[in-house]
């Protein structure tokens, strides 16, 4: 009972700290940063961010399960082609292109799930050959250099045009993070997630139906994927194989610094959602940043360069305090349980 | 800790209030870079600096770190926020960032582009680095002149399919038709732009015509891959390279005298020219249908429909290579 208390106050206190840096991160980028809290650029730090935060969403249950999905990125290349090919080779429109593509995102998940499953492969290898996979499938599907382009502008405004001053992607992602956030915080499928998470073989011989649950994360984590995917040709105007590298690790990155734990079990979705937030915030403040001096010498260019060093430094130091606060409540807790169960005079 | 934390929010609000605001009249131009790290277009930023304290405006220069089709478009997309006058691109991914060019352009901002294009509609003008006539016609005249005008040569291409180098292959067969009939072109080898493909034809083009007298490479990796096979063919100087390419890759082999000469534009001129037309749009002095342009220190440039030639090509010798950084 006294152990639930403080683990779930812990977990309170990382979300502080986030916000924290988070406000912190504002104040700095707004008294150092051009134009930083203007309308036009809070509405860009979301838009170019919209990618990152749904596979960091959908990576949260696989991570709490005790997996990893590192094929999310690639996937959002074959499905970006896909999607690109039916459009303007095939004359499909759209909207059932973007579902095909979703589907093909959700098909390649359940080949993730079932080769971890079928086979007793742990998840980092799996994925790590389906990273390979389907980034090497969009690239021969393309011959590596083809693209496709010159989408109708109607597609096109799900990247570019603002709905009730929002950015039109945002309102998809914060319906999908209000969908992820309830199941995994208020439906049986998420407290099978986290007893998967804890202890998988304790799970299995609880009777949880361990395979569809592990199955189910999967396959939304790849078919988010696929519709990130649509979302970032839609604001770029152009599919290509290369499109999301390197987009899964960001999404660990934001997933972790949100204070999940990476052998899964324990974690939410608030914290994932505060996670992404900072991240979004450093890497458009740092390019608000222009000719800036430091001591007296004037640099010129922008402070992006310094954005995977700072995205570095702040997933290790916000991680160091978490277990900094952990141990120390551990031990508190140890002395109060001590105290409280000596013998009396 | 609340306290101390509102305390310090305070003091940075404060900081934040006397922040340097901008020069409100100056004219403020953004010139995007492919990436960054990339030599070629740190010399190309050069040149558009200088043009900047010439025309005295906030010159602002971005670029992703390293190729990625979503940066450029994310950089473009700020400089829209910001307000810019002017933007000046190196479009890495001619579809993709023609999408955020046109929304600028839709934002009263003027688009120039330089060294690769945009779609025609997302800019107004391209300061063009080269034609193939003026590529091809260099390459023949810098070859003629090492062989006396008489003698065979061949040709080490990229690919047989590239749309550019046919036209340049084009440009110097009918300048060689006309005006060096003593010349002869043997054969036209493709190096799929492999340096060592390279090589390699080259030492066949050298065991095959024994009387060659000149290599001309119209691929960059294709000049240093033919020295190195006239340099191991012992040929040194006997057999002449030529070629298109960039200064640092052919250094060493200029030095020792197996390439006898390179040709390209001056990216440095390029990045000028660039801001200038930019400048120029964005001040009126430079509109649709303008036959020429005054280019400052370039002079007067020709303007061919939308596209601003940079003019002859550059050629880098033993003499001058040193120059040129990039």
């Amino acid at each position: 009972m006294i152990r639930g208390f403080s683990i779930r106050n812990l977990f309170a206190r990382h979300e502080a700290l986030l916000a924290l840096v988070i406000l912190l991160e504002v104040i700095l980028f707004q008294a150092l940063g051009r134009n930083f809290l203007t309308g036009g650029n809070v509405s860009n730090i979301f838009r170019h961010s919209v990618e990152i935060g749904l596979l960091a969403l959908v990576m949260t249950p696989v991570i709490l399960s005790g997996g990893i999905d590192l094929s999310v990125g690639s996937m959002m290349g074959l499905c970006a082609v896909v999607f690109g090919m039916l459009v303007k080779s095939s004359g499909l429109d759209p909207l059932s292109a973007a579902c095909i593509a979703v589907c093909v995102g959700g098909l390649g998940g359940a080949l993730n799930a079932g080769l971890i499953q079928r086979f007793k492969m742990p998840p980092l290898i799996v994925t790590l050959g389906t990273f390979s996979l389907f980034r090497g499938l969009a690239e021969a599907l393309t011959k590596g250099s083809e693209s496709y382009s010159g989408f109708s502008n109607g597609f096109l405004a799900l990247g570019n045009s603002e709905i009730a001053g929002v950015p039109a992607q945002v309102w998809i992602l914060a319906a999908a993070g209000f969908a992820v956030w309830f199941l995994v915080h208020r439906t049986t499928f998420g407290r099978s997630l986290r007893a998967i998470g804890y202890a998988p073989e304790g799970a299995r011989y609880a009777g949880l139906p361990v395979g569809r649950t592990l199955g189910a994360a999967y396959v939304l984590a790849g078919a988010a994927a696929g519709l990130a995917a649509v979302i970032l040709v839609a604001r770029l105007g152009e599919a290509r194989a290369n499109a999301g590298t390197g987009y899964e690790l960001l999404a660990i990155t934001a997933v972790v610094l949100g204070g999940v734990s990476i052998f899964g079990g324990s974690g939410n979705v608030a914290g994932v959602a505060l996670g992404w937030l900072a991240l979004a915030i450093l890497n458009n403040g740092l390019t608000r940043i222009s000719d800036y001096e430091i001591m007296g010498e004037k640099i010129s260019g922008v402070a992006r360069e310094l954005s995977g060093m700072l995205t570095g430094l702040l997933l290790l130091a916000a991680l160091a305090v978490s277990a900094g606060t952990k141990t120390l409540a551990l031990r508190r807790a140890a002395k109060q349980t001590a105290a409280n169960t000596a013998p009396s005079p | 800790m609340i306290r101390k934390t509102l305390l310090l929010a305070t003091a940075l609000l404060a900081l934040s209030s006397c922040r340097k605001t901008e020069d409100a009249g100056k004219t403020t131009v953004g010139f995007l870079l492919k990436s960054k790290g990339n030599q070629y277009f740190v010399t190309c930023e050069k040149g558009a600096r200088a043009a900047a304290a010439e025309l005295d405006i906030d010159l602002r220069v971005d670029g992703p770190i390293s190729a990625d089709p979503a940066k450029q478009n994310e950089i473009v997309e700020n400089w829209i926020t910001d307000g810019l006058d002017v933007i000046v691109a190196a479009c890495e991914n001619k579809d993709s960032i023609s999408t955020a060019l046109r929304k600028a352009q839709a934002a009263g901002i003027k688009v120039v582009t330089y060294d690769a294009d945009a779609q025609e509609d997302a800019r107004s003008f391209f300061a063009n680095q080269a034609t193939a006539k003026g590529i091809g016609e260099k390459l023949i005249d810098t070859a003629a002149e090492q062989m006396g005008g008489e003698g065979e040569f061949a040709i080490i291409t990229g690919t047989l399919t590239s749309a550019n180098l046919n036209l340049w292959i084009e440009a110097i067969k009918a300048r060689q038709a006309e005006k060096y009939p003593n010349m002869k072109l043997v054969d036209v080898r493709p190096c799929d732009d492999q340096k060592d493909k390279a090589q390699q034809e080259a030492t066949n083009l050298l065991s095959a015509h024994p009387n060659l007298k000149a290599i001309v490479a119209v691929c960059s990796p294709a000049v240093p891959g033919a020295a190195e096979a006239v340099k191991q063919a012992g040929k040194t100087g006997a057999v002449k390279v030529v070629g298109l390419g960039l200064p640092s890759e052919n250094r060493a082999y200029i030095k020792e005298g197996v390439t006898q000469a390179i040709i390209l534009w001056n990216p440095e001129d390029l990045g000028y020219l660039a801001v200038q037309a930019g400048v120029a749009l964005a001040k009126g002095d430079l509109s649709k249908g303008a036959q020429t342009f005054g280019a400052g220190k370039l002079g007067e440039l020709k303007v061919e429909g939308d596209s601003i030639i940079l003019g002859e090509p550059v050629v880098f010798t033993k003499g001058n290579i040193d120059d040129f950084d990039f």
